[in-house]
């Protein structure tokens, strides 16, 4: 059976983290997920709940009504969009006054949250519904035992409670998804450590200084690359890669994707279609395809 | 509407801060209950080494009922906001909580927000997301935007004026 979801977008990966959004529309589509886009969506909260909670719960709201209103199942590849998401349903559903509160203000745009839809990531949603089998038949181009680390992100294994798409102290279904790739997943020590995105904002050179440590211990140990799952994860993994090697005084040469990039090569996918052009560490270490 | 609205207005911010005020206490009660200090939050947390912030002694000056020395700390302000002290206490305490209650009253109290918070809420308040589409330098230096990598429009707010009401509710709505 085919299974549709509106992609909410959220706010980085439409407005510079490119890449796992193209990675994203060429990859999912082949493997029966149909992607509907739609109008009026706005920010998660999440960056907001330092600020005002309330404001957080409001946003989240506001996206959940507006796909309630098409009919349509949720799939946030941000990881702190489908937290957002999913603790202001877990608090809605939980808090009938807060949800009244809720709904009177989103009245002023004519929405209305008054069903719990599924909110899916990246990740439950390509091993859960899509399932390994049916990756497995899509398998063009094996990743010939390629040694790669994966970057989970606290954001989608934390807090269990409210229900997260992979276990709190060990996730292991990108592993899974990366051996049906024909990659070689490599546990390792840091696996569950922050990449310092939420200190972004007001502490980034500290910021920084976690992506660094992170990625310098997986250069130590000799493993060939990473991937995440997290426009924010990647930010701060990829695209500020130089400037984190620098707070931790290493020259940092590690090549890191989108699991749904690697995916992409691994269908036989041109790097170009998956915006590989966009990655600024050294992806062409992997020698994948047509990287360059 | 401007950021004054939503974090410093007079009246509506002072129930603001009598919800904050309400949701601290409860919290304070139940920690004095619950928490016995045994330090497993701060032994997981992520800005421990790097930034020196300890939740279990957050927790105990919040059951100490040190509140405004707290509010105006910077420490509140190193949190990633991991969510292992949260996932790991035995006692289901959730530092992490804590400290998301405590910078809302900070700000609530009208004390200056750090960093690029107020940019990120002023973007929200004008167009619905924390930023705009953004030019993206590629491997080979080459710049881009999104539509020219034949990505669809952004979605955003349709009708900003209706978008802005909703969330006045929010800095005018009494409790
Ligand atoms: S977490 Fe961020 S990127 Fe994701 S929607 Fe929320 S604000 Fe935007
Ligand atoms: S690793 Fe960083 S961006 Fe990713 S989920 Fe955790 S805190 Fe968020
Ligand atoms: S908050 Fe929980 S983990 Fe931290 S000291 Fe108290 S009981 Fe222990
Ligand atoms: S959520 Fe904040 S306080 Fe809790 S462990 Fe993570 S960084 Fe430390």
């Amino acid at each position: 059976m085919k299974k549709k979801y509106s992609l909410f977008p959220g706010c980085l990966m439409p407005t510079e983290q490119y890449a796992y959004e193209l990675s994203i529309r060429e990859t999912l589509p082949l493997l029966g997920v149909e992607l509907v886009d739609v109008e009026g969506f706005s920010c998660c909260g999440e960056p907001m709940k330092s600020v005002n909670q309330l404001l957080t719960v409001y946003l989240s709201a506001r996206n959940l009504a507006i796909a309630e209103k098409h009919h349509l199942d949720v799939f946030a590849p941000c990881a702190m969009c489908h937290l957002a998401l999913t603790e202001c349903q877990h608090i809605l559903e939980e808090n009938p006054a807060m949800k009244e509160r809720i709904n009177g203000m989103l009245a002023a745009e004519g929405l209305q949250y008054t069903v719990k839809r599924q909110v899916v990531h990246t990740v439950d949603l390509l091993y859960d519904q899509v399932g390994i089998e049916k990756i497995k038949e899509h398998v063009k181009k094996p990743l010939n035992g390629l040694k790669i680390a994966a970057h989970y992100g606290c954001h989608i294994i934390r807090p269990s409670e409210i229900g997260r798409p992979d276990d709190s102290e060990n996730p292991q279904k990108i592993e899974a998804i990366l051996k049906v790739l024909g990659a070689e997943p490599v546990n390792y020590p840091q696996k569950l450590d922050c990449c310092g995105a939420p200190l972004l904002a007001n502490l980034p050179e500290s910021a920084l200084t976690k992506t660094g440590q992170k990625l310098q211990a997986i250069q130590e140990q000799g493993i060939q690359g990473m991937v995440d799952v997290c426009p924010w994860c990647h930010k701060m993994f990829d695209s500020r890669q130089t400037k984190a090697g620098e707070t931790v005084a290493a020259k940092l040469d590690v090549p890191v994707l989108y699991l749904t990039q690697l995916l992409g090569l691994a269908m036989g996918i041109s790097g170009e279609k998956l915006g590989l052009e966009l990655n600024l560490s050294p992806v062409e270490k992997l020698q994948l395809g047509d990287v360059k | 509407m401007s950021i004054i609205d939503l974090t410093s207005m007079g009246e509506p911010q002072s129930d603001l801060r009598k919800e904050l005020n309400d949701r601290l206490t409860k919290l304070q009660d139940e920690i004095s209950d619950y928490c016995f200090q045994c330090a497993k939050c701060t032994s997981g947390c992520e800005s421990h080494k790097l930034l020196e912030l300890e939740p279990h002694k957050i927790v105990a000056l919040l059951k100490r009922g040190l509140l405004n020395e707290l509010v105006n700390s910077d420490v509140i302000w190193t949190c990633m906001t991991c969510l292992k002290c949260r996932e790991r206490c035995p006692q289901r305490v959730a530092p992490v909580e804590i400290l998301f209650a405590l910078k809302n009253m900070a700000v609530a109290s009208g004390k200056q927000i750090p960093g690029k918070y107020t940019g990120m809420l002023q973007s929200i308040l004008s167009m619905g997301l924390i930023q705009d589409i953004q030019q993206t330098t590629t491997r080979t230096n080459k710049t881009l935007k999104r539509d020219e990598l034949g990505l669809p429009p952004l979605s955003k707010p349709i009708d900003v004026v209706k978008f802005q009401a909703g969330i006045m509710k929010i800095a005018m709505e009494k409790v």
